[in-house]
């Protein structure tokens, strides 16, 4: 099993956003967010995907293994929320991915990585 | 909500560089090694960013942006691209459909090489809040 805890920051995600060039306001804006019916701002699922995709490539042995990755936004995830992200093999060229908050509510679920 | 549904639109190729500063700055977003090559989801730029603006734009799909989760995402990858690589990705809608109040638009990308080859095809789900 392979895995990785990430406490989520406002600056984590403006870094994100950055990188990625996703500027939705729904995750750089509290109170935009708020106007949408968020608590305030939350974090890009494709930045929770991002790091996910880090622990499926350490268990895989690289990234560029990597030849299908899949996961499901289930919960949204907010500045100072603990995420623990966890790969584990299923089968052969297969890894079971999920991610769990401090709360053990999971914010993706039924995510899996096929590798080489 | 008088929207048009878009299942089956295609929007036109867009060509991309993937710039190696900016792979790098990514792999650090995600605390990943910027030395270990384009990092797998830097997908989310190369393919579905170049894409998904296209979408958003569209004045007829009436996508609200800000009203928009994204819901589930799949990537899958024939090779990763190399930094520097050019590469050509073309969006479409493959699902658009309404259920409880909220809209459920099922978006692909593929991005191929400077070959034409596969390197990777996106498939995101956006569901539309109303």
């Amino acid at each position: 099993m392979t895995q990785r805890s990430v406490t989520f920051t406002r600056e984590q995600i403006a870094e994100y956003a950055e990188a990625s060039g996703d500027y939705n306001p729904i995750h750089l804006d509290d109170d935009f967010a708020r106007t949408v019916g968020l608590p305030g701002i939350i974090a890009h699922g494709l930045l929770q995907m991002g790091l996910m995709a880090t622990v499926a490539a350490d268990a895989a042995g690289g990234p560029h293994r990597l030849r299908r990755l899949y996961c499901r936004f289930a919960g949204m995830v907010v500045p100072g929320d603990t995420v623990t992200f966890t790969a584990e093999p299923a089968g052969p060229g297969r890894l079971e991915l999920r991610a769990v908050n401090q709360r053990g509510e999971p914010v993706l679920t039924k995510s899996i990585a096929e590798v080489d | 909500m008088a929207e048009i549904a878009i299942a089956g639109r295609t929007y036109p190729p867009v060509t991309f560089q993937i710039d190696r500063e900016r792979a790098a700055a990514f792999a650090k977003a995600i605390g990943a090694d910027p030395a270990a090559g384009v990092p797998p989801t830097f997908a989310a730029v190369y393919s579905l960013g170049v894409t998904a603006p296209q979408l958003f734009g569209d004045e007829e799909a009436a996508v609200d942006f800000a009203r928009l989760l994204h819901a589930e995402q799949e990537f899958t990858w024939s090779r990763h691209p190399r930094p520097d690589e050019t590469v050509t990705s073309q969006g479409r809608v493959a699902s658009d459909v309404g259920r409880r109040g909220m809209r459920f638009v099922t978006f692909e990308t593929d991005t191929t090489d400077g070959a034409g080859l596969p390197l990777c095809r996106s498939k995101a789900l956006f569901v539309i809040r109303s």
